[in-house]
């Protein structure tokens, strides 16, 4: 008797134990009602923390890839221009720039006494030395390729630079935008070299103060910003928080003010609550499932139409994205420059199956869908697998860890050779300009893997020489058009089954202001204040 | 003993060679190109040729790993493909928190374990016993990832007494260490009830009792002496695997330690760091069982070295 008193007493100790972790939201909730109906949250001195899912790989914009070290990067160091929330080129440390017809000369005019963290003035000198390292091919710097078209980088005045090109190229601007194109100082370059990826110095509203990769980044307030006013906060830490659990927890003891990304399953359970604010916008990421046009039956582009009549992209939303997220309606998303929307194709399970009737293929087929192995692109192909099944195509998941992405879909060299059928992928292109969101995807035979990322191993000159165009010429008007028509061509052609656009969430404790997501998924956070 | 000990240490030398070449050959046969993930995820191919120039991956995997031994006999293991930081440095950086958390997980758990243990042989099948093994096989089948989650939420987010994660003061080591040592304390009360209750059956035991030597004598004094063997093996070995890193708390806790280091660097394909993680790791249990080795002497002075 003795021993199950203590086996039922033991039991339910776990079980309070179980509850007491489970219940703290709603016990949470109930203790403290102001924390329940969106007041403030509390904040003591101007110390911002935080929390990303992912460490930094480097300090130097020019040498690294990955959008997050070019959120950090962006808060120490300045490009000529950059984007706005809505991914619109503005002005920084340029104040004007204008262009050539041609779309091959490049003229900015910089803003006046602005200094470097070391006390280094910028101008126009400064301008040329960065972008001298960038367009130099012996440089060994990742981010080259951006820039290798720059032929020379002049100095006109103290406050004035032109940049030109070995060939046309409309989306230059752009790329200037890019988190690419932040400038460190002149001096830090030359004393550092490619140190300066850990000794991080430039003209933004953050000064660099200590980067350990496994603890994070410390940036502390620029007293000398030339942004009078800004920031309005002491510092900010960045945390490397992988386990979305963790994170979470962060934001509602306090220990993070902000976490991105929040998890969409998770969006639900903590808006609203602990004085957390969930922010979800619309970004520039697409999801689609590519084709490869060149196998039977997808080189049919009734088959590829078939496709996207038999997915439901709007349940795609809602049960792959939890609702995170819109419906495609292009190639590329609608805060892409250029971007023109296409007439969606329904889901329509009939015409779907009277296409497939009418390419010799009613009895359906199987088909092999390869994709990442994160949790999410595994639910996506798993939706696209059941959606597929309703006419009668038999599809096998295949998830891939991305080492052996990279293997069997990125680097195959004949296209003849490739194995891949169907791949579930996104894409963000980080210039903000349609030009990017194009075409390395389907950009003909020069964006074929391994190349580029044409993995659809769409080819068709029609759309090639509307890339041309779009990219031969600075005035706006022309590139509009040129990307308009080739939006709707390649809608028509559907190498893709085009899924849907995401959004970015973001988790945030109310009293901040001033930070946010851009649609590329950079953090911004020049503006950052605390709300009294 | 002294001669033991050297010529143990002297064994490592070739081992440690051998554990090199096994590990140059495994890493470079991951699938997956390092060169197209460190050139990142829109690169073009011309940016993916110039990172594959500067790592030096185009050339002959003999010469790689001419090149790689040169350099480890002066002491530089690379850089790091991701951070381009000396690879020293990422693991030094990372080396002492995952030691120090080890330590505080593997305390508390030996001192736990073996009191269960010696309290279930004591008292077998009455109710301390199987209070005592229910613990123990629950600790066992808690998933430490979960265990760790729901810990945080209830000392962390709904208490408020400790820090979520992170690595700021000596209260951050209280909740990982609790879970990384949960598992451990299972195991060595297991193996410590097992053993004890094998050793209280031997004739010895018996003659001492005869003796007229207390209960508390015979237990603690004899029995529990001659036990340890094999916990003290499994401890070692546990604490081997604990020394590389723990992944799942890591992560959970956010603890800047070398298992997520590891995790890191496999999916990044950073071969410098890999190599340099699996030699730590390779030495960090040759010296662990040659302690454990050393033990058995001390607990049983009958055990002679040669």
């Amino acid at each position: 008797m003795k021993k199950a008193y203590g086996l039922i007493s033991l039991l339910a100790l776990m079980m309070l134990l179980v509850l007491a972790g489970c219940s703290s939201d709603s016990k949470e909730g109930s203790k403290d009602a102001s924390k329940e109906d969106g007041k403030p949250a509390e904040k003591e001195g101007k110390d911002i923390v935080i929390a990303v899912a992912d460490n930094f790989t480097g300090m130097d914009p020019h040498d690294t890839n990955d959008t997050l070290s070019g959120s950090a990067q962006k808060a120490m160091l300045e490009g000529l221009v950059g984007f706005d929330k809505d991914m619109n080129v503005i002005p920084l440390l340029a104040e004007e720039y204008s262009a050539n017809a041609e779309a091959t000369e490049f003229t900015f005019k910089l803003r006046e006494n602005v200094k470097f963290h070391d006390g280094t003035p910028f101008n126009a000198e400064a301008v040329k030395v960065n972008f001298d390292r960038l367009s130099d091919p012996n440089s060994g710097l990742k981010r080259h390729s951006l820039y290798a078209l720059i032929e020379t980088t002049e100095v006109v005045n103290e406050y004035e630079v032109k940049f030109t090109l070995s060939e046309p190229f409309g989306a230059m601007i752009n790329t200037f935008a890019h988190p690419a194109g932040l400038m460190h100082s002149p001096k830090a370059l030359e004393e550092f070299g490619k140190e300066v990826a850990r000794n991080p110095v430039g003209t933004g509203a953050f000064k660099f103060v200590e980067w350990k990769p496994s603890e994070g980044l410390k940036i502390e307030k620029n007293e000398e910003y030339w942004n009078a006013g800004f920031p309005k906060v002491d510092s900010i830490t960045f945390k490397p928080v992988s386990e979305n659990g963790s994170r979470i927890a962060m934001l509602q003891t306090g220990e993070a003010d902000f976490i991105y990304p929040v998890p969409t399953e998770q969006v639900e359970g903590i808006n609203g609550k602990n004085g957390i604010e969930v922010e979800s916008k619309p970004s520039i990421v697409v999801r689609y499932m590519s084709m490869n046009t060149l196998k039977e039956p997808y080189d049919d582009i009734k088959v590829r139409q078939a496709l996207n009549y038999a997915i439901n992209k709007e349940a795609f939303v809602k049960v792959v994205m939890n609702d995170q997220g819109t419906v495609l309606d292009s190639i590329i998303a609608p805060d892409v420059q250029f971007y023109s929307k296409q007439e969606p194709y329904a889901f329509d399970l009939e015409k779907a199956q009277g296409l497939l009737k009418e390419a010799g293929v009613e009895k359906g087929f199987k088909a092999k869908l390869w994709g990442g192995n994160s949790s999410g692109a595994i639910k996506a192909m798993e939706f696209l697998q059941q959606q597929l099944a309703q006419v009668g195509i038999e599809v096998e998941v295949v998830p891939m860890e991305s080492g052996t992405i990279s293997d069997k879909i990125w680097s195959v060299q004949n296209p003849d050779d490739a194995e891949l059928e169907l791949y579930y992928g996104g894409w963000s292109p980080s210039t903000g300009d349609a030009d990017w969101g194009i075409r390395p995807l389907v950009g003909g035979k020069d964006a074929f893997p391994p190349k580029s990322y044409n993995v659809s191993y769409y080819d068709n000159s029609e759309v090639d020489q509307l890339i041309l165009d779009g990219l031969q010429t600075a005035d706006l008007d022309k590139r509009a058009k040129a990307y308009e028509d080739a939006q709707k061509t390649i809608w028509n052609d559907a190498p893709w089954v085009f899924l849907s656009a995401d959004n970015t969430l973001a988790g945030k404790k109310n009293y901040l202001k001033g930070i946010y997501l851009l649609p590329d998924g950079s953090l911004s956070v020049s503006d950052i204040e605390i709300e009294e | 003993m002294f001669r033991f000990i050297v010529k143990r240490l002297l064994e490592i030398v070739p081992i440690l060679l051998i554990v090199s070449i096994l590990i140059f050959l495994f890493v470079h046969m991951i699938p997956g190109d390092p060169a197209r993930l460190v050139a990142g995820e829109d690169a073009t191919l011309a940016d993916v040729e110039m990172v594959r120039k500067e790592l030096g991956l185009d050339k002959p995997i003999v010469e790689q790993y001419g090149t790689y031994m040169k350099n480890l006999f002066k002491g530089d293991m690379g850089n790091s493909l991701k951070t381009n930081r000396p690879v020293s440095e990422e693991i030094g950086e990372r080396f002492m928190p995952t030691f120090w958390l080890t330590v505080w997980s593997m305390l508390w758990a030996v001192v736990v374990g073996l009191l269960i243990g010696v309290i279930s042989a004591t008292k077998r099948n009455k109710w301390q016993d199987y209070l005592g093994m229910f613990g123990a096989v629950s600790g066992l089948s808690l998933p430490s990832f979960w265990l760790g989650l729901m810990l945080i939420q209830l000392f962390a987010v709904t208490l408020g007494w400790l820090p979520t994660g992170g690595m700021e003061s000596w209260k951050s080591y209280i909740l990982p260490a609790f879970t990384l040592g949960t598992g451990v304390a299972a195991v060595v009360a297991r193996f410590t009830r097992s053993s004890l209750m094998d050793v209280l059956k031997e004739d010895y035991i018996r003659t001492g009792r005869s003796k007229g030597l207390s209960e508390r004598n015979v237990t603690w004094g004899h029995g529990l002496r001659n036990a340890m063997i094999p916990v003290v093996t499994m401890t070692g070995l546990q604490f081997g695997f604990l020394l590389g890193g723990s992944v799942v708390i890591e992560t959970v806790f956010s603890w800047p330690g070398l298992g997520k280091l590891l995790i890191d660097s496999v999916a990044y394909r950073d071969y410098p760091v890999i190599q340099a993680e699996m030699m730590i790791f390779a030495l960090e249990f040759i010296v662990i069982n040659l302690i454990v080795d050393l033990l058995y002497g001390i607990l049983n002075p009958q055990i002679r070295y040669e």
